[in-house]
């Protein structure tokens, strides 16, 4: 077994509305994967049930072997915590703390101490080249800087899934194209990326391509 | 757990004006509370510390059984009657006092026994003319089994075992009447029409106005010659180790006995009983400012959750679990109750320090040149325990609600 996510006929219905249907899907550790599709095709819902985040109405899901139980939301949160990090379109920094604070806040709660936490916080931030902006609100960063420091938080405490849903939907081409390639390193490093996006041009970034529509996968691909 | 106090002081810290309007309330309720408590307990403390002092812990007086069987008997037992005007079946006095003084000082509990003879009567100074309790006691026996002594103004007791004509007058008595010295001459007049003029010793000042007003302490033997009742005591008062077994003590003294025995729980009940009142409607008044000034903090910790939403969204993504959300704003309640706390005790105690100097003339049940304030440590920590409750209480709704929330509904909505 060298998949590190496998789902085998998951499917969400919300007020009998099929968001999802019989979804087949492995993902191997390491790989970088695009799930592509129009708005409203289920590539964000999907990305939510891999993420442990919602509960599907049918299908199994698998996480490093490990058959995930749903209803036992404790284990989810431990997952989620272990194993998956998160980036949106939208960045949800906390305001009221300073970049090297949001940084930290996910290893503080997995345990690591106020001093190892910080040094480990500013070696990230140094790498995604945010050196010297540790200690500024959030407010006065860029969009682009804001992107960076919640890859930098999603990417503290060494998630093996990265899930990133639209993160560049809210960036220019300039900021895009940084992030992108952030990513890319990201996953050299080892970690296993699902990339939820609607821009084509990204899919070259990704060894494989997953188109979905009306909640169904139709293709996958290798980008060219 | 340091992630969640992070979160907390975090956001506490970003929002100084509501923080501070929160606190304050915290605070005022808590001051609120110290000095309300203070005040109330001060003042029934103070009160039952006198009568304590002052009043027999258990009285053995006659029963004040009335005569209405013997008449039903006489008439016919199966008639239903009514019984008007029944004369009490005893005369008001303790036959074989002295071997029962002697029987009740055998009691470890007892401390010492007293005996008084006690009158109505009236006391005439000039035109002035005022009725009184006269109370017939022996002093060196009255020193042993009360702290009559230290109420009394120039401490002269021991005058009543020199001086026949010799009596004690209640401060109230004396001012009414206009005695402001002692070596006046009054006159009292007792119930069997017999006169006599005494001379005024000392002044009996207990600052409780019921009995400054009515009490005359005289010799034993002077009012037992002048009612024409020799040897005769109608009253045995006992002091005990334990104030609180008095009532316990009196049952106990009551079934080996054929007098009535009174604790002097049962003597005041009545106040005690006003004293619960006052109690429920002070701490009625005190939960309310309190409840009101949790609001406060309810307001601040609800505006919070519907404010950081997005924040819970993500720390739930991040795998928080629903418990910790509510910890993090459990914890700013909690974080607000501490500042509040301390801004209270430092409130609380300035305005128990300025209630202690004021000066104001009090006459009602007591009399005071000021406030009765009892400035114990218990008022503080039951007003922290109190203020905490209500601080959990406030806050635990909307950690709640937070805890609850739905990351996948917060993400698709932005």
């Amino acid at each position: 077994m060298d998949w590190i996510i496998k789902a085998e006929g998951l499917s969400k219905f919300i007020a009998r509305e099929r968001i999802l249907q019989n979804i087949h899907l492995e993902i191997r550790e390491g790989e970088f994967v695009a799930l592509i599709g129009p708005s409203g095709s289920g590539k964000s819902s999907l990305l939510y049930l891999l993420g442990l985040l919602d509960e599907p109405s049918g299908g199994t899901l698998w996480l490093e072997g490990e058959r995930i139980n749903f209803a036992d939301k404790t284990s989810l949160a431990r997952l989620r915590r272990d194993k998956i990090g998160f980036v949106f379109q939208f960045h949800y920094l906390i305001p009221e703390l300073t970049v090297l604070e949001n940084v930290m806040l996910p290893l503080l709660h997995k345990g690591e101490n106020f001093s190892t936490a910080k040094s480990k916080a500013q070696s990230l931030l140094h790498t995604l080249g945010l050196s010297g902006k540790e200690n500024r609100p959030i407010y006065e960063l860029s969009g682009g800087e804001m992107q960076r420091v919640s890859i930098a938080r999603a990417l503290s405490y060494n998630p093996k899934i990265l899930l990133c849903d639209e993160p560049t939907g809210n960036l220019d081409s300039k900021n895009t194209l940084k992030v992108m390639e952030l990513l890319a390193e990201i996953n050299k490093e080892g970690t296993t990326i699902l990339l939820v996006t609607h821009d084509l041009s990204l899919t070259r970034f990704a060894h494989r391509v997953i188109e979905i529509l009306d909640g169904q996968i139709v293709k996958e691909y290798v980008p060219t | 757990m340091q992630a969640i106090f992070f979160l907390t002081l975090a956001l506490v810290r970003k929002r100084k004006k509501q923080t501070l309007v929160a606190l304050f309330g915290v605070a005022i309720g808590f001051t609120a509370f110290v000095v309300m408590s203070s005040l109330m307990f001060g003042f029934q403390k103070y009160f039952i510390q006198q009568v304590i002092d002052l009043e027999p812990h258990l009285m053995i007086k006659p029963k004040e059984e009335l005569d209405e069987k013997r008449i039903i008997k006489v008439i016919d037992p199966q008639a239903l009657v009514k019984v008007l005007g029944a004369k009490p079946k005893e005369k008001d006095r303790i036959l074989g006092w002295r071997d029962l003084v002697k029987k009740l000082e055998s009691y470890p509990e007892v401390i010492g026994v007293t005996y008084q003879l006690q009158a109505k009567g009236v006391i005439k100074y000039g035109a002035k003319e005022k009725p009184v309790s006269l109370i017939g006691i022996e002093p060196a026996r009255e020193a042993k089994a009360s702290s009559i002594e230290k109420f009394l103004t120039l401490k002269r007791l021991d005058t009543l075992s020199r001086n026949p004509e010799a009596l004690i007058l209640g401060a109230i008595i004396a001012r009414d009447l206009g005695i402001k010295e002692i070596g006046k001459k009054v006159l009292l007049t007792f119930p069997n029409g017999a006169t006599k003029l005494m001379k005024v010793e000392d002044f009996f000042n207990s600052g409780i106005t019921n009995i400054d007003n009515t009490r005359i302490y005289l010799p034993l033997k002077t009012l037992q010659s002048l009612l024409d009742r020799p040897n005769e005591v109608n009253l045995l008062a006992l002091r005990i180790r334990d104030v609180n077994r008095a009532e316990e003590l009196a049952r106990k003294i009551g079934k080996e006995i054929r007098y009535e025995v009174e604790s002097w729980q049962r003597a005041y009940l009545n106040f005690l009983k006003i004293f619960k009142v006052q109690n429920i409607i002070t701490y009625m008044i005190v939960f309310a400012i309190i409840l009101v000034s949790s609001f406060g903090i309810f307001n601040i910790i609800y505006m919070m959750v519907v404010d950081k939403r997005k924040e819970i969204a993500i720390l739930l993504a991040m795998g928080y679990q629903p418990r910790e959300i509510v910890l993090i704003f459990l914890f700013c309640g909690i974080v607000l109750w501490i500042l509040g706390s301390i801004l209270g005790i430092i409130l609380a105690y300035l305005l128990e320090s300025y209630l202690a100097q004021v000066e104001i003339g009090v006459e009602g049940l007591i009399r005071s040149k000021g406030f009765m304030l009892d400035r114990s440590v218990r008022n503080y920590l039951l007003g922290l325990l109190f203020t905490l409750i209500f601080t959990i209480g406030a806050s635990f709704y909307p950690s709640y609600k937070a805890s609850r929330l739905n990351p996948v509904e917060i993400f698709r909505s932005y």
